[in-house]
């Protein structure tokens, strides 16, 4: 090891070079016991009963309003800029992307509950498994909705579905890569309370010919009674047709991607926009 | 690949808290050849700290970097997240099978990049083969997985028959999750597997976390090929 390197380490550091092997396998030794001292106690209780505080009486959402969904995905700064910007309006919602939530876990939920207690919060955890457990983990950490995967397996939308409704959110199923979104609803026991109709990022930014299926608006309206959101348009155009279609929810991300003095007024327009 | 293709491994999934994961990982009989998994509920709760969290504690066990497999389960915009997660720590990282094809070639190509193994997990999946053969580059290992609520339907089976045709097709590993007893993990080696994903029996009874390991790895050594 150069010797420089010697002179920078921590004492603790020192300490190991010292003593070598024997001192690691010490420690890791007495790092056992303890566990093992542990198990009894910890692995003894129940798990920690989850209680969502926040939603009992929180924004909910109305069949004949409209709503834009603003995705926050670029990290806990941005989005605490983006929220001080956004106009107070119970018609705006505020989305916690999954690169958001895989990345800073539910205290992403959390800070942004508590940056804007009044917002309606989506949790968009793309839950795809286990999802009795996770939808307690999103409610207790102040979620107002959860979505989950489409192309996920029946059972586990439907256990999604039952979950949300014994929590007390709203849950949205997201259609993306799904071929036939009835064909999904059709299967299904109970409705979710929102359907998703979503283009992906990558699809957007890769296949070009791929468009969102704003036909579809109508056809599931017609015959299932839930509110539909459209995500993945991010022109003002888009946003046009997703509520001139009919939408009841329209997400958007690209737009609010960097954190700008715009951003304020373009929610302002969005508003405008569906009045 | 940074796993060793001669060999066979099980992957640990866990779901539980940090305290008990801490706790349940300690009680693991320090071997290479089981893989550590930050299960996707996991991720969710602590995020990319939870990782790190559970990088560390591993490498404290076995006394060099462990193998840590970040279930990410990526449906979109796979970039960000397996970057985030191999900043982390993280070895490998999970895509769907089920998310577009866009996403997935996305998924394998940041996984290269950026030096980690990418796994393409078939939960829900019908015909593993259309999406593989539809892929610009195989992915390292390929997941055959019956999810865990999926296994409240008794008629859906752990697909073991596809094990062998797809590694007569591609030059790729194979992990089957969804199995859960000794029988399944023998089942999944005995079948041509290469790594046998194990959840509930830790999840349901951490106590045991040592003797269900080593119970486990015995399966392993049987099928070695060394």
């Amino acid at each position: 090891m150069p010797k420089n390197n010697i002179n920078n380490e921590t004492p603790m550091e020192k300490l190991m070079t010292l003593a070598g092997d024997s001192l690691l396998n010490y420690l890791a030794a007495a790092a056992r016991e303890q566990s093992l001292n542990n198990a009894d106690t910890l692995f003894g209780q129940k798990e920690e009963e989850i209680t969502p505080t926040f939603n009992l009486l929180g924004p909910t959402l109305e069949q004949r309003k409209k709503y834009l969904q603003i995705a926050l995905n670029n990290g806990l700064i941005e989005a605490r800029e983006i929220i001080s910007q956004l106009p107070q309006s119970e018609k705006i919602l505020i989305e916690v992307g999954t690169p958001m939530i895989k990345i800073y876990g539910l205290r992403a939920i959390r800070e942004i509950k508590m940056l804007s207690p009044e917002s309606y919060i989506v949790a968009d955890a793309k839950v795809a498994d286990l999802a009795e457990r996770e939808v307690a983990l999103l409610a207790g950490a102040g979620a107002n909705a959860a979505t989950c995967l489409g192309v996920a397996p029946l059972e586990t939308i439907e256990e999604f579905i039952n979950a949300c409704e014994n929590y007390k959110i709203d849950s949205m199923l997201d259609m993306m890569n799904v071929e036939s979104s009835i064909a999904v609803l059709k299967k299904l026991k109970k409705l979710p309370s929102v359907v998703i109709l979503h283009r992906g990022v990558d699809e957007t930014e890769f296949s070009k010919e791929k468009v969102i299926p704003y036909y579809q608006i109508k056809q599931i309206k017609g015959r299932f009674n839930l509110m539909v959101s459209v995500a993945g348009g991010d022109t003002p155009l888009e946003i046009q047709s997703a509520f001139f279609n009919d939408a009841d929810i329209v997400v958007v991300w690209k737009n609010f991607m960097q954190a700008d003095e715009s951003i304020g007024q373009l929610a302002d327009s969005f508003l405008k926009e569906i009045r | 690949m940074l796993l060793n293709r001669r060999l066979k491994y099980l992957q640990i999934a866990f779901n539980r808290s940090l305290p008990e994961v801490e706790t349940m990982i300690n009680l693991l009989p320090p071997s290479d050849r089981i893989l550590i998994e930050a299960g996707t509920s996991f991720i969710k709760n602590y995020g990319v700290s939870g990782i790190s969290q559970l990088v560390s504690i591993w490498e404290w066990r076995l006394g060099h970097k462990g193998y840590i497999v970040a279930d990410l389960k990526c449906m979109d915009r796979g970039f960000t997240e397996v970057k985030a997660a191999a900043d982390a720590g993280a070895s490998a990282a999970t895509c769907l099978g089920l998310a577009p094809i866009e996403t997935i070639n996305d998924f394998i190509k940041s996984c290269l990049e950026i030096g980690i193994d990418s796994m393409v997990d078939m939960m829900n999946v019908e015909f593993p083969f259309e999406v593989l053969q539809k892929l610009k580059k195989m992915p390292d290992i390929v997941v055959l997985h019956r999810g865990v609520d999926e296994q409240l339907n008794k008629e859906k089976m752990i697909p073991h028959h596809n094990i062998n045709r797809i590694k007569g097709a591609y030059n790729v590993f194979i992990s089957v999750a969804g199995g859960e007893g000794l029988k399944d993990v023998t089942r999944t080696f005995f079948n041509g597997g290469d790594i046998a994903v194990v959840w509930r029996p830790f999840y349901n009874e951490p106590n045991l976390t040592t003797q269900l390991a080593e119970q486990f790895l015995t399966r392993i050594k049987g099928h070695a090929k060394e």
